[in-house]
């Protein structure tokens, strides 16, 4: 069991509203990813659930328990923090046992959770050291053996990657994920990461300014977004976004606009185009454009493309082995036929 | 031009140069002195008849100081009122520093200024209004005392006549360590709150998780984060409880009280070189009080190594 429901939840620091009515039902055994930009509310809303902070109104629900008032430690919850927040003065062992030592569990007994939870995550060996004798990635491995050590039904994770350099990221991204698996608990985890959110998750929650801006299945969110917000938050490089010209916009605004605008309907405002929908043409054929700067990943390129009456400058991802590009060279631009995603004046997405 | 610049200081004297007012001050001020008293030690002087007057008398000032009974008396005083004095401090300043961290918002400099008051404050200042407070007759802390004895059923636990504090040699003592007390509290709170405020806050939240209440948190986690502090202050506490001079020097007049009750070593050999003017065995009590002292903070070392391996 791990079923965490939010039904109104408020969060206020004297007079500044911080969490504006967030209501999420997260599922028994669900990888919930919480993603957002800085300071949109993820943390504040985790830590709610976890008892850290107090909850302004609204109802936590947790197996069917309201939460509210409920202990920290009385919620079923484990938290891995961000900074690891490991007691620098005990063992690893010390560490991990601390909560059933406070719950008075006998030491043998102590022992023998310890212990598995330590091979669950490989670091048997690290048992008897002290926090500062661990590498970063050891000490994540052990903040997470803390939290699987008090068998909670649902983990909550802040940002537990960040301070990892980022090929330990990749590998504990995938650990996580085994162990997701493995235990069939409960995960909330917020993350900056795009990467992460679209590979962890079963579902994600989609914060902006302390309300949920669109909740469902990574590849929902990226193909059918419920607003611009929504759209240009996921996906690197960002969605372009090209405005409803005026009547004397150049020409090569106009032509990009007749290209994408096919299905829009006269409310359209904005149309959004990924960069892997753009597609670069030998310069006189499609839209006239310019290259600004080219970026080679080795596997594709990203190059930044000027638009005649476009402000921003395009982003147009293409497999390296097409077209080399170079800044400054004239090429032409066309679209991926059925990738475009259209705005209205609210930037809600109708089509 | 060629003259100036041969005066000029070169980057590799610059140091040097700075630090050699210190350098100066430390040579005539510390080392000299401490160099001269070594010497002293082993030879018996008196600086009325000049410095030719000195004769090597090898251990002899040693074996006087340690077969001198008011020597002995004057250790067993100053270990009373360092302890006295000293284990209380931080008894109270612990607790004291995680009140004010964590229940103080506002006017928090101003309580931490109060209580580091008495630190700053002149011993002088401190001794006249101590005499004050303790007068036998006039002193506000006999007429507490004697008021408290008008309450119900703990009131007979009060003395029934004013205390004599400085007069009467059972009490000396007490009085010096509470005055001692007073005046380092603050300093030790000070150096607590400053290490309380560098523990992370999360560990507390990681605590708190885990089911630990606010006790447990203070045991678990604050009394251990603090314990590198704890070391530092009661280092500092032994070192200066060993020296106390001032406080009971004031106090007592300069005498030691009745019956020598408020006698420190320090005042001891003070008085052994300049009342006494025996010059050599007041250097050899103060080498042995100082190898007391370093012996002391060997062991407060000792007992608060770090678990596990060194960091
Ligand atoms: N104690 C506090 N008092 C006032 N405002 C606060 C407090 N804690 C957080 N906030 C505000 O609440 C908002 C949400 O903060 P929160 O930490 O939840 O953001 P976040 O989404 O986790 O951001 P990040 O991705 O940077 O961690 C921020 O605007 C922040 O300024
Ligand atoms: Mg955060």
């Amino acid at each position: 069991m791990g079923q965490v429901s939010l039904r109104g939840i408020r969060k206020s620091y004297g007079t500044v509203d911080v969490i504006k009515g967030v209501d999420l039902e997260v599922q028994d055994g669900e990888f919930m990813v919480f993603v957002g930009p800085s300071g949109c509310g993820k943390s504040t809303t985790l830590r709610m659930i976890a008892g850290l902070e107090s909850i302004t109104a609204g109802e936590l629900w947790i197996d069917g328990d309201r939460a509210n008032q409920m202990r920290p430690s009385d919620r079923g919850t484990a938290m891995v923090f961000q900074s690891y927040a490991l007691y620098p003065h005990m063992t690893v062992a010390e560490n991990m046992g601390f909560a059933l030592r406070m719950a008075g569990v006998a030491k043998p007994e102590r022992a023998r959770q310890v212990g598995r939870a330590a091979e669950i995550l490989r670091i048997t060996e690290l048992l008897a050291r002290f926090p500062r004798e661990l590498s970063g990635g050891q000490r994540q491995r052990v903040a997470i053996g803390r939290a699987i050590v008090r068998k909670p039904r649902v983990f909550l994770f802040d940002e537990p990657l960040s301070n990892l350099d980022a090929s330990l990221r990749v590998d504990m991204r995938i650990e996580l994920t085994r162990l997701h698996a493995e235990l069939g608990a409960t995960m909330i985890y917020v993350t900056h990461d795009q990467v992460e959110a679209m590979t962890m998750g079963d579902r994600i929650a989609l914060f902006h300014q302390g309300r949920i801006a669109q909740l469902g299945a990574p590849l929902e969110l990226y193909n059918r977004p419920a607003t611009e917000f929504v759209a240009s938050f996921l996906g690197a490089p960002r969605i372009n976004l090209i405005d409803r010209p005026g009547a004397a916009a150049p020409a090569a605004h106009q032509a990009l606009w007749q290209r994408l605008a096919s299905a829009a309907g006269g409310s359209v405002q904005r149309l959004g185009v990924r960069p892997e929908h753009l597609q670069v043409l030998p310069s006189g054929e499609g839209v006239p454009a310019t290259i600004v700067l080219a970026e080679h990943l080795g596997d594709c390129s990203i190059l930044h493309v000027r638009v005649d009456g476009i402000g921003s400058l395009l982003n147009v991802k293409v497999a390296s082995t097409g077209a080399r590009g170079s800044s400054g060279e004239a090429i032409g631009l066309a679209v991926e036929g059925g990738a475009v995603l259209a705005f209205d004046a609210q930037q809600g997405r109708v089509a | 031009m060629r003259l100036r610049s041969r005066f000029r200081l070169t980057p590799a004297w610059t140091p040097y140069v700075l630090i050699l007012p210190f350098l100066l001050l430390f040579l005539v001020f510390n080392l000299f002195p401490l160099l001269f008293s070594l010497f002293l030690a082993f030879h018996s002087w008196e600086p009325t008849s000049g410095l030719t007057a000195m004769q090597f008398v090898g251990f002899d000032n040693f074996g006087f100081a340690l077969g001198d009974e008011w020597f002995w008396k004057s250790l067993r005083n100053t270990l009373w009122m360092a302890l006295a004095s000293g284990v209380p401090q931080h008894l109270v300043a612990i607790p004291l520093a995680c009140f004010v961290h964590s229940a103080l918002r506002r006017g928090r400099d101003w309580v931490v200024g109060a209580f580091f008051l008495p630190y700053i404050t002149s011993t002088v200042a401190i001794a006249i209004l101590f005499s004050a407070l303790f007068s036998t007759d006039y002193g506000l802390i006999n007429l507490g005392l004697q008021g408290l004895r008008h309450l119900p059923l703990i009131g007979a636990a009060f003395p029934a006549e004013p205390v004599d504090w400085m007069g009467r040699p059972e009490y000396i003592k007490p009085a010096i360590s509470l005055v001692v007390f007073w005046r380092y509290l603050g300093f030790n709170m000070v150096l607590y709150l400053a290490a309380l405020q560098t523990i992370p806050g999360d560990l507390y939240e990681a605590a708190r998780l885990d089911g630990a209440g606010p006790l447990r948190q203070f045991w678990f986690i604050t009394l251990p984060s603090l314990k590198p502090m704890i070391f530092f202050a009661v280092t500092l506490s032994v070192i200066g409880g060993l020296q106390l001079f001032e406080e009971p020097f004031i106090l007592t007049g300069g005498r030691g009280g009745s019956d020598q009750a408020g006698m420190s070593t320090a005042i001891y050999l003070y008085r052994m070189a300049f009342d006494f003017n025996d010059f050599g065995a007041a250097s050899a009590m103060s080498w042995l009080l100082f190898f007391l002292v370093a012996a002391l903070t060997a062991l407060t070392n000792r007992a608060f190594r770090a678990r596990g391996p060194a960091s």
